[in-house]
């Protein structure tokens, strides 16, 4: 029993981060149909913020999440600005090609730029902390993380939901044109949706850098997971997204635990059998 | 205006083309002759850092060869290229094969091919060597291999495949004669332990040849020296979390946790560890992760007695073989870093390649290839600790193994706000009391 507990709890804290990489995947292909092959750097880059934060101006990892929310955010609407807005006239497989080639260009310019050795965090108010209960011992950083991405899904949840920005966020994704005809600005949606995704993304790269170690390739191991999530939970859906997020969690922790070597191969599998019995996913529309 | 200045553009452009097409045959007619060695290594991905290290080792060796260091006691640095083949230059044809097995073998067909190398060195991650060796086998081109351990690469009857290094089974077996030296009292620093303290093992290999291989020999050792497995798990290369690997080791309480890793999984461990508060009496790993300078820079003080095997330690070098002291200074002159015991094996590989040449005296294979199974490179002319290099077999089914190599074991301790990797076996070469058993997390 211990152990069932044991392993759903560290199934429910890793799913909650995992969503959270996913969040920014979702919300960007919801508006505007485009797979961001790139997130995963901009996960990467979200943890070296934190990283050269905490460690050049002293600041704790923690209060540096707004800064490197705000890194994440000039990201996105550098990158729609610079690169997506003229791929999005091409085909989709321009766009593709596009994000794949940010994606290699992001990783290369950090490996380039700060080199290719790991990197951790060894200062900060959460780090190396646990909680120890009688049946499980929580790790403190993880425990915030799923803490802030339940945070971040219900505030981008409620944005998208109940405000005017949301609503004309929606209006784009549904049709584009015809919220161009309603005097919605299309243009500054996009860039605003790549913009929190982006931010979306530095914020979970800044709370993994807490408790996990940093390399120019280290997004690579987490897009994987977050399309994956994304697709499981259904492209678009930021409900789906969480909730597909502990679903993954937890099958990793339990396969994991008995057959290490195949874990992955549970949650595509699992993603598999969503797409074979239900295609747009538990969530999509 | 326009037109004139484009004119004189074109004008000296074709100068300094003829200029260049002029000279180049004749720069080319009077430099030295090259020989093309073709290098595999992982320069990115999750081993960039790795490569990086291997490369510096490959290179500096090369260097040595190829030019003048009257500062260094060492034969191969007075040559000034390849003496036998009229002082021909070793290149480095250097590729990235990013740890991947079918990449690394298209590149040795293309390194083989199209840059017409004289033969390979590579691959570190024991998969991509096996490829490779493949290519070259069929190729008859000669491959000598500095950095792969897995024991299955000697033992297929390869004609064309030689190794400097060591391999697992003469590293597992320095493990279990270290435990035993633990319960005989006989390790610096650390009085009998109770064998029942040191018999339970959970056993963590990256699920690759490397780390399978690993991870199986130690299975089946185990039993031979007293010790039971309690614990058995391969994982996935750069898995995305380990926390319910840590806690299924945790669960079977080993007094020992032995680790078959590459860097970056490990240090994941190790900071999962952490947040478990999980501390069995010894964490010890295979080399390729816990070995390298990295680990024990990024984990800092959570590194503090973590016990590796490897084949090289600066203080014992330094002690015991002046020449180690001299090429160290050099590395870390380039580098800022001592040698590893991967940079280390890679300045010994690419010697090996340049003391076979100078006795095959020929760049044709069968030359190199009979020149390989008859040297003999003497201990006083490398930096290793080995008996020197000589290739042969210490089985019936091996073939191409260096007989004279011998392992050791170190163990991270911190000391003055950094860690040092003090010798703990061979049990004379100790250069510290052993930490004894692993530090409680603070």
């Amino acid at each position: 029993m211990a152990l069932a507990a044991e392993i759903t709890a560290s199934g429910i804290l890793m799913g909650s981060i995992f969503a959270l990489v996913a969040l920014g995947l979702t919300l960007i292909f919801g508006v505007m149909n485009v797979v961001n092959f790139a997130h995963g750097e901009f996960l990467m880059i979200g943890m070296y913020s934190a990283f050269l934060i905490s460690t050049f101006l002293s600041i704790e990892p923690l209060v540096s999440l707004p800064f490197v929310a705000v890194v994440g955010f000039l990201l996105g609407i550098i990158t729609y600005y610079l690169l997506i807005r003229y791929l999005l006239r091409g085909p989709m497989i321009a766009q593709l090609f596009g994000t794949f080639g940010l994606m290699l260009f992001l990783r290369y310019l950090v490996m380039f730029i700060l080199g290719p050795n790991p990197r951790v965090l060894h200062q900060g108010v959460l780090i190396g902390k646990s909680v120890s209960l009688s049946w499980f011992t929580f790790d403190i950083s993880k425990l915030a993380a799923a803490g802030f991405s339940i945070l971040l899904f219900v505030l981008v949840s409620w944005m998208i939901e109940r405000t005017k920005l949301g609503r004309a966020l929606r209006a784009t994704s549904i049709d584009a044109e015809a919220a161009g005809y309603m005097g919605i600005d299309t243009e500054k949606m996009n860039a605003l949706a790549w913009g929190i995704g982006g931010a979306t993304a530095g914020i979970a790269g800044g709370l993994l850098a807490n408790f996990y170690y940093i390399t120019p390739t280290v997004g690579m191991l987490f897009i994987m997971i977050a399309f994956a999530t994304v697709a499981l939970g259904g492209f678009g859906s930021i409900r789906g997204a969480f909730i597909a997020g502990l679903i993954v969690g937890l099958i990793m922790m339990v396969a994991g635990y008995y057959l290490s070597q195949i874990k992955l191969a549970f949650v595509y599998l699992a993603y598999f059998l969503v797409v074979v019995l239900r295609p747009r996913g538990l969530f999509g529309w | 205006m326009f037109s004139k200045t484009r004119s004189l553009l074109v004008v000296g452009f074709l100068v300094c083309a003829v200029t260049l097409i002029g000279v180049a045959p004749l720069a080319q007619a009077g430099s030295p002759k090259e020989i093309k060695i073709g290098v595999l290594f992982p320069l990115s991905g999750g081993l960039a850092s790795t490569g990086a290290l291997i490369r510096q080792g490959a290179e500096l060796a090369a260097d040595i060869v190829n030019d003048k260091w009257p500062n260094l006691d060492i034969p191969m640095a007075k040559w000034e290229g390849i003496p036998s083949l009229g002082g021909a230059k070793i290149k480095l044809i250097v590729m990235d094969h990013r740890s991947d097995p079918a990449r690394g073998a298209d590149l040795a067909k293309r390194l083989i091919e199209d840059e017409k190398v004289v033969g390979i060195m590579g691959c570190y991650n024991s998969s991509v060597t096996k490829s490779v060796s493949t290519v070259c086998e069929r190729y008859g081109v000669p491959m000598i291999n500095s950095n792969s351990t897995s024991p299955l690469l000697t033992r297929r009857g390869y004609n064309w495949f030689w190794r400097t290094t060591p391999d697992n089974i003469t590293f597992t077996v320095d493990l279990f004669k270290f435990l035993e030296g633990l319960v005989e009292g006989k390790v610096r620093g650390v009085g009998k332990i109770p064998r029942e303290e040191l018999d339970d093992l959970a056993i963590a290999g990256e699920e690759t040849e490397y780390g399978t291989t690993g991870a199986e020999l130690l299975k089946e050792m185990a039993p031979e020296y007293g010790c039971r497995v309690v614990k058995y798990i391969l994982y996935a290369h750069e898995s995305p979390d380990l926390t319910s690997e840590s806690q299924a080791m945790q669960a079977a309480n080993p007094d020992c946790v032995l680790f078959i890793p590459y860097v970056s999984d490990v240090i994941l461990y190790m900071r999962t560890f952490r947040s478990l508060r999980f501390s069995p009496h010894i964490i010890w790993g295979q080399d390729a992760g816990t070995v390298q300078p990295d680990f024990a820079r990024v984990l800092g003080k959570d590194a503090n007695g973590v016990i590796t095997r490897t084949v090289f330690i600066p203080e014992v070098a330094i002690k015991v073989k002046p020449i180690a002291a001299q090429i160290n200074n050099v590395y870390k002159e380039r580098t800022g870093e001592d040698l590893s015991g991967t940079s280390a094996r890679a300045f010994t590989g690419i010697q090996a390649w340049a003391y076979v040449l100078d006795k095959a005296g020929s760049t044709e294979p069968k030359a190199i290839q009979k020149a390989c199974n008859e040297i003999y490179i003497s201990p006083d002319d490398i930096i290793m600790l080995w008996g020197g290099i000589n290739f042969g077999s210490t089985t019936p089914d091996e073939k191409g193994q260096n007989v004279l190599g011998m392992g050791m074991i170190g163990q991270w301790q911190w000391k003055d706000g950094k860690n040092v990797l003090e010798a703990v076996y061979p049990f004379d070469y100790a250069t510290a009391d052993m930490i004894y058993p692993f530090p409680e997390w603070e």
